[in-house]
């Protein structure tokens, strides 16, 4: 007998590179990020022999180690780790959100909505330091987030990913066009805000970034939990809704999750560029569409891609840093384009 | 605002301008040379963007340059616009001027202020606002130095062949180099080093070498800068990670509060213990304050530090 199936397509499965195929990329990312966390220890400005850092690392340093290895590669290593993960997971949600490859999680103006407040801070309360920032940053970015979900969904019907996407550039334009308004009309004041612009994970102690830990945990565990809606939501929204997916819920969690996840990032680390748009890219490229391996490798890789980033930009020109978010850029565009340049970039 | 490198050709440039503003002041004080019937309404200056027809005695001023402003007030001709390093902060209070007309800020002059202001006389700076020269040349005759990075006496002493006084000009910096001599005879600070630091962000800290402004200031009174690469002459970045290479006897490290402790960087907070004389001194004019007037501030604050610690 042949049955013969109208009207709806055969709902194809994603292809499923075998999970042992994923579980060995993850064991070897877990090593790669290893590896990079014992570079940024080790590697700096200042050339400290290996058996110093270790020295420092083990209690028995000088007031110099100390203060280079557990002063400041130590807390910029678990800034790199903490923001780098964010991003990772948001740009792989928001990219699965909203069907767009080129998605970055900036795009729900979470940038443009911390810088702003990070401005007004610059210049009614005479904020002058990156840690001082954080919170105004986080504030600055769910606001915004929230202000943007309410204008993309206001009048008929849920939010869908258009008009939130549209809502987001728009508002960013206006925050983004205000804030250089601002750092243009006084450029003394916002020196201070200029390393924070161009994203740096350098003079982050503790007390800033260990409170905003548990933000980023409870981003990448909503986004853990969304992966299988977040598959069914690629086939579009009448399959999902067919396959028992809670179309509005899940937007609505991923949306939460992108803006814990962008806005911690960016309070402590301000706009690192590239790196949410182009870890889930490279996953995506190498193991398919599953949100299920997308996600948890993201959450890998993106740290790594920040740690290498930063150690490159303390040495290229040593005895001075470059920031990292300025190094992402450098190490971003050139991928960006060979990856415009496959035919079959990964598209979504 | 990071300070450029300058290019060769614009040193080149300077050069010869510094040239013509020699032969210039040598030419003004021979009586043959001023009695042309236009010589008493206007005068010729060569400058970085060619030579300029000016008013003899200039009197609506706009400065699009800290120098320039500083160095038009020294010389008694207050500007009546200058460009702002903030339009928060407005014209630097050091000056001690009122009713100078922000037009702008340093990087981004305002024309229509300007041209409101209907000026006589426009000063700037080909490397900051070459694009802008045709335009304010023809709101008013404008005389541009080749770049703020240049030896700012000789910058001065081209503003001062633009104002029509050159004389004066030489005088106020001989008082510079009387003092710091009267300083350096004073104190014995021979063979003491120190080292300008200002902090930029948490990536970078700039420190100020012998070429620079306040640089030179600590250097006339016999402190002496431990040499280092210096980015022409100027200055050098650091990373904090780098700090104990920025040590000496005395460190300055500018500040917009110099009663605000917390402004130090935490580097050398940290570090207290390598640091061992740390002074913060005011950014407005020991970095901004390029002129004859900003001078005689940063000697003020180093003859007050030099009182206390000798």
């Amino acid at each position: 007998m042949t049955v013969h199936q109208v009207g709806a397509r055969p709902v194809p499965a994603p292809p499923r590179p075998s999970a042992s195929r994923a579980a060995t990329a993850l064991l070897g990312l877990v090593a790669a990020l290893a590896a990079a966390v014992a570079l940024s220890l080790a590697v700096g400005a200042n050339t400290l022999p290996p058996s110093a850092v270790w020295e420092a690392l083990t209690g028995h340093g000088t007031t110099e180690t100390d203060y280079i290895v557990l002063g400041l590669r130590v807390p910029r290593t678990v800034a790199a780790i903490v923001a780098g993960s964010a991003l990772g997971v948001a740009g792989a949600l928001i990219q699965a959100f909203t069907r767009n490859p080129l998605a970055d999680p900036g795009i729900l103006g979470v940038n443009a909505g911390a810088a702003f407040a990070v401005a007004m801070g610059v210049a009614f309360l005479g904020l002058r330091s990156s840690s001082a920032f954080v919170w105004l940053a986080f504030l600055g970015a769910l606001v915004v987030t929230v202000a943007v979900y309410l204008i993309g969904s206001s009048g008929r019907g849920p939010a869908d990913p258009i008009r939130l996407t549209l809502a987001g550039v728009a508002l960013g334009a206006v925050f983004s066009g205000i804030t250089t308004g601002m750092t243009l009309s006084d450029p003394d004041a916002f020196d201070s805000m200029r390393s924070w612009n161009a994203g740096s994970v350098l003079g982050r102690g503790f007390d800033v970034i260990v409170p905003l830990v548990p933000f980023v945990i409870a981003g990448i565990l909503l986004a853990f939990v969304l992966t299988p809606g977040l598959n069914a939501l690629a086939l579009g929204d009448d399959v999902a809704r067919a396959q028992g997916a809670n179309v509005a819920g899940i937007r609505i969690g991923v949306i939460v999750a992108v803006t814990l996840l962008a806005g911690t990032a960016t309070a402590l680390a301000g706009p690192i560029s590239f790196v949410g748009l182009m870890v889930p890219h490279i996953v995506r490229w190498l193991f398919g569409p599953d949100q299920r391996v997308i996600v948890p490798l993201s959450a890998v890789l993106a740290p790594v891609l920040v740690l290498l980033s930063d150690v490159l930009g303390r040495v290229i020109i040593a005895p001075a840093e470059v920031p990292v978010g300025i190094v992402t850029a450098f190490v971003g565009a050139p991928v960006l384009i060979a990856l415009a340049r496959r035919r079959k970039a990964s598209t979504l | 605002m990071p300070s450029r490198r300058p290019r060769p050709r614009v040193l080149f440039l300077a050069a010869v301008s510094a040239v013509l503003v020699l032969t210039g002041c040598a030419a003004k004080t021979t009586p043959a040379e001023s009695s042309g019937s236009e010589a008493a309404t206007t005068r010729k200056v060569e400058h970085a963007r060619g030579t300029t027809q000016v008013p003899a005695d200039p009197e609506r001023v706009v400065a699009l340059e800290p120098l320039e402003l500083d160095t038009a007030v020294a010389l008694g001709v207050t500007p009546v616009g200058a460009a702002v390093a903030s339009n928060v902060t407005g014209v630097p209070g050091y000056l001690g001027v009122s009713g100078v007309k922000p037009v702008g800020t340093v990087p981004e002059p305002d024309l229509e202020a300007i041209a409101a202001l209907k000026p006589d006389l426009i000063l700037g700076t080909e490397a900051r606002h070459s694009a802008l020269y045709d335009q304010l040349n023809s709101i008013a005759p404008t005389v541009f130095i080749a770049t703020h990075a240049d030896p700012w006496r000789d910058n001065a002493a081209l503003i001062a062949e633009a104002l029509g006084r050159a004389d004066e000009v030489r005088a106020l910096l001989g008082a510079v180099d009387d003092r710091c001599e009267k300083l350096a005879n004073q104190y014995d600070v021979a063979g003491k080093t120190v080292q300008l630091i200002r902090p930029r962000d948490e990536t970078t800290l700039s420190l100020y070498g012998p070429v620079s402004f306040a640089g030179s200031l600590l250097e006339c009174v016999g402190f002496s800068i431990p040499d280092r690469d210096w980015a022409d002459g100027l200055q050098a970045d650091l990373s904090p990670e780098n700090i104990l290479d920025a040590t000496a006897d005395h460190v300055f490290v500018t500040t917009i509060d110099v009663h605000d402790k917390s402004t130090i960087p935490t580097a050398i907070a940290r570090n207290a213990g390598a640091f061992g004389s740390v002074t913060l001194v005011d950014t407005s004019y020991w970095i901004s304050g390029v002129g004859p007037r900003g001078a005689q501030s940063v000697l003020d604050d180093i003859e007050t530090f030099l009182e206390e610690t000798h």
